[in-house]
């Protein structure tokens, strides 16, 4: 399973040391709305869960991304 | 096994990716009625992985009609190559998707003859706008109604109404060289994954998934191949673990696996395929380390082979390294090893032949012999946009060639041979069935060409149908087999100065060796004769290629009159005999 950061940096191919709790589609110009779907895709295939579409549109940030994988009990050890 | 790539992957790798000159462009464009953003960037990386570059375009969401209608459109102004036309069923017929009994049959009936009038015309407007191919998705049918199980009973009803869509359009298809469907109900049952999930599909309007979006453009490359003259010819197999379970010099032919049994029927549905494969043209060969004796005893013997010698234009069964057979096959073949399609069951034979002749294209077989039929179905490397009679013969065309080959070690003189083989040659005038196969000859000849002139089938036609040329296509044959029609010949007649001018004049190599170009000449010049035609003149472009034709005006008596342009005109001089010994049989065709 791949950590949480890693794997965004993966995705919107940017550095991880440029992601932070507060980073969202504002702060980083790689996360357009086709990468931000991508994301989603990876975290449900990476984590093995399945978000709500509901849960999808509330994501604003990394944190919330964080907050929605605790919410499925995902291991706290990969999401930070 | 490699990893899969994802999607983002793709889209990363495209970034980086820079065209290295040798590689041929496409031009691709995309029109869609719902998101397929990620498709053309895919396609794009998939494409240069085989040495293609792609550029695309994708046309604004949902702006296909527009982009269609509109001369000045990005689309017309991009002039692309290929069209890939993707339209969802429930846009397209929007309220009767989801409302069709709402409505009587007579209604119904009406409206889906309308909307297939509708995409009929669009498609005819492309076609005169653009010189693209262009491939139209067949709408998926959906496996719900509000009729539920009693919805196919309904005349005209949704699921009966979408068939009838999508054989029409198929219909279209197979009256236009140009259209092509592509099979998106057979597409999507067979990939498992290939739709959106209902919550991207909403937030996105993507109806196609990102593992059905890569899917789909590997499906795209079947087509990109023969656009970009990639086709391959020739499948070279490996026999141990290949064409059967096991390995001869171990387990004797009668411990193979291969026949109706469990363990032994993944080889045998293999084997289907590929011999489908020849019988639609494919040259096949073997590369297989082994001692030959033993090898050729399953070929040979095995009751459930079904790949005989026969089938093998070229056979390599030694100790050799692969990659050193593989040079061999496409020499003695005569072709080039990036038409050779390589498949074997051992990684370090597909590396070293990878390492050492990276022209090959290298497929690796599973570990798991019940996916080895699947790999053959997924092959893109052999798509042709037309399938002229001399393509579906060129497998069994190439193992006569062997025949021949084993004569020519025998004969020391060249003409001896040439009589040996007793070549008839048959010069008929050009009619509609000859014409794509004419058209085709002068895209892909390259050596014996004296005016490399490429044509497309429109401009072949209106040649045809024009008083001002003939145009005449030779067949070829000998005691070995048919070569099918390998050469043509087409004439500018100049009416005021009573003056012919060879436009084209070009053999296939096949034949080429066979003094047939004599026999043409000579029975060309005789027509001229007894048409009281009074000046003859060829011409010669050079090209890279096409030295084999260089001295051939001189050799049969035309003397140069002009250079311009690099382009040498020469004169044929009446008063000269024809001095080439005819070696060969002509007939004239007759009705």
């Amino acid at each position: 399973m791949e950590k949480l950061t890693p794997l965004i940096a993966r995705v919107l191919n940017i550095e991880q040391s440029i992601i932070f709790d507060n980073s969202s589609p504002e702060t980083i110009s790689e996360w357009d709305s086709l990468n931000s779907i991508l994301l989603v895709i990876e975290l449900e295939k990476n984590f093995n869960v399945k978000f709500t579409m509901d849960e999808v549109m509330a994501v604003q940030n990394v944190s919330d991304i964080k907050a929605a994988l605790r919410r499925h009990q995902v291991e706290n050890e990969v999401i930070e | 096994m490699m990893e899969k790539t994802s999607f983002s992957d793709y889209l990363n790798r495209n970034k980086v990716i820079k065209r290295d000159s040798s590689m041929p462009e496409i031009k691709v464009a995309l029109l869609s009625n719902f998101t397929i953003n990620g498709l053309a960037e895919v396609l794009k990386v998939k494409s240069y992985q085989e040495s293609i570059w792609i550029e695309s375009y994708n046309a604004p969401y949902n702006q296909y009609v527009q982009e269609i209608l509109n001369l000045s459109s990005e689309l017309y102004q991009k002039d692309p190559d290929i069209i890939f036309l993707l339209l969802d069923v429930e846009p397209f017929l929007e309220e009767f998707f989801y409302f069709p009994y709402r409505y009587s049959f007579e209604q119904r009936k009406n409206f889906v003859n309308q909307k297939i009038k509708e995409i009929e015309s669009l498609l005819t407007i492309l076609q005169e706008r653009s010189k693209a191919k262009i491939v139209i998705h067949e709408f998926l049918v959906p496996a719900y109604s509000s009729r539920g199980i009693i919805e196919s009973k309904q005349e005209w009803g949704l699921t009966e109404s979408i068939h009838k869509i999508n054989q029409q359009l198929r219909d279209v298809c197979k009256r236009n060289d140009r259209l092509f469907t592509f099979p998106l109900n057979s597409f999507c049952s067979y990939n498992s994954n290939s739709l959106a999930e209902p919550k991207i599909f909403y937030l996105t309007d993507m109806r196609i998934s990102s593992d059905g979006l890569i899917g789909l453009a590997s499906e795209y490359l079947s087509f990109i191949y023969p656009l970009a003259s990639k086709s391959k010819k020739c499948l070279v197999l490996d026999l141990d673990n290949t064409l059967w379970g096991g390995v001869v010099g171990e387990d004797g032919l009668e411990g193979l696996k291969l026949g109706p049994d469990k363990e032994g029927r993944p080889f045998l549905d293999f084997q289907k395929l590929i011999l489908a494969l020849f019988e639609r043209g494919i040259i096949l060969a073997i590369n297989s380390k082994n001692n030959h004796e033993d090898a050729m005893e399953v070929i040979r013997n095995h009751p459930f082979m079904l790949l005989r010698e026969d089938h093998f234009a070229c056979i390599k069964i030694n100790w050799q390294d692969k990659a050193t057979n593989l040079k061999q096959i496409a020499a003695e073949l005569d072709i080039g090893l990036d038409s050779l399609v390589f498949l074997d069951d051992d990684e370090t034979n597909c590396a070293l032949v990878r390492e050492l002749v990276p022209e090959v294209t290298v497929i690796d077989l599973p570990k798991d012999v019940s996916l080895y039929p699947s790999v053959l179905k997924k092959l893109p490397f052999f798509n042709l946009f037309q399938l002229t009679n001399e393509d579906e013969k060129r497998g069994k065309m190439y193992v006569d060639q062997k025949k021949r080959s084993l004569l020519e070690l025998e004969i020391k003189d060249l003409d001896t041979f040439i009589k040996q083989l007793q070549i008839k040659v048959l010069i008929r005038p050009a009619d509609g069935s000859l014409l794509p196969r004419i058209t085709q000859l002068t895209q892909k000849t390259n050596q014996f060409n004296l005016t490399t002139k490429r044509y497309q089938e429109e401009e072949m036609h209106n040649l045809f149908k024009s008083s001002h040329y003939f145009i005449q296509a030779i067949t070829v044959e000998d005691k070995f087999g048919d070569y099918g029609t390998t050469g043509a010949v087409i004439v500018r007649k100049d009416l005021d100065q009573n003056c012919w001018h060879l436009d084209t004049f070009l053999l296939s190599c096949r034949v080429l060796g066979k003094s047939v170009e004599f026999a043409l000449m000579n029975e060309l010049l005789k027509k001229a004769k007894a048409e009281g035609v009074k000046c003859i003149k060829g011409y010669f472009a050079p090209t890279k290629k096409n030295q084999p034709a260089e001295h051939f005006l001189e050799d049969c008596g035309f003397a140069l009159s002009k250079e311009e342009n690099k382009i040498k005109e020469y004169t044929f001089n009446f008063n000269e005999e024809f001095k080439k010994e005819i070696l060969v049989e002509v007939k004239e065709w007759k009705n």
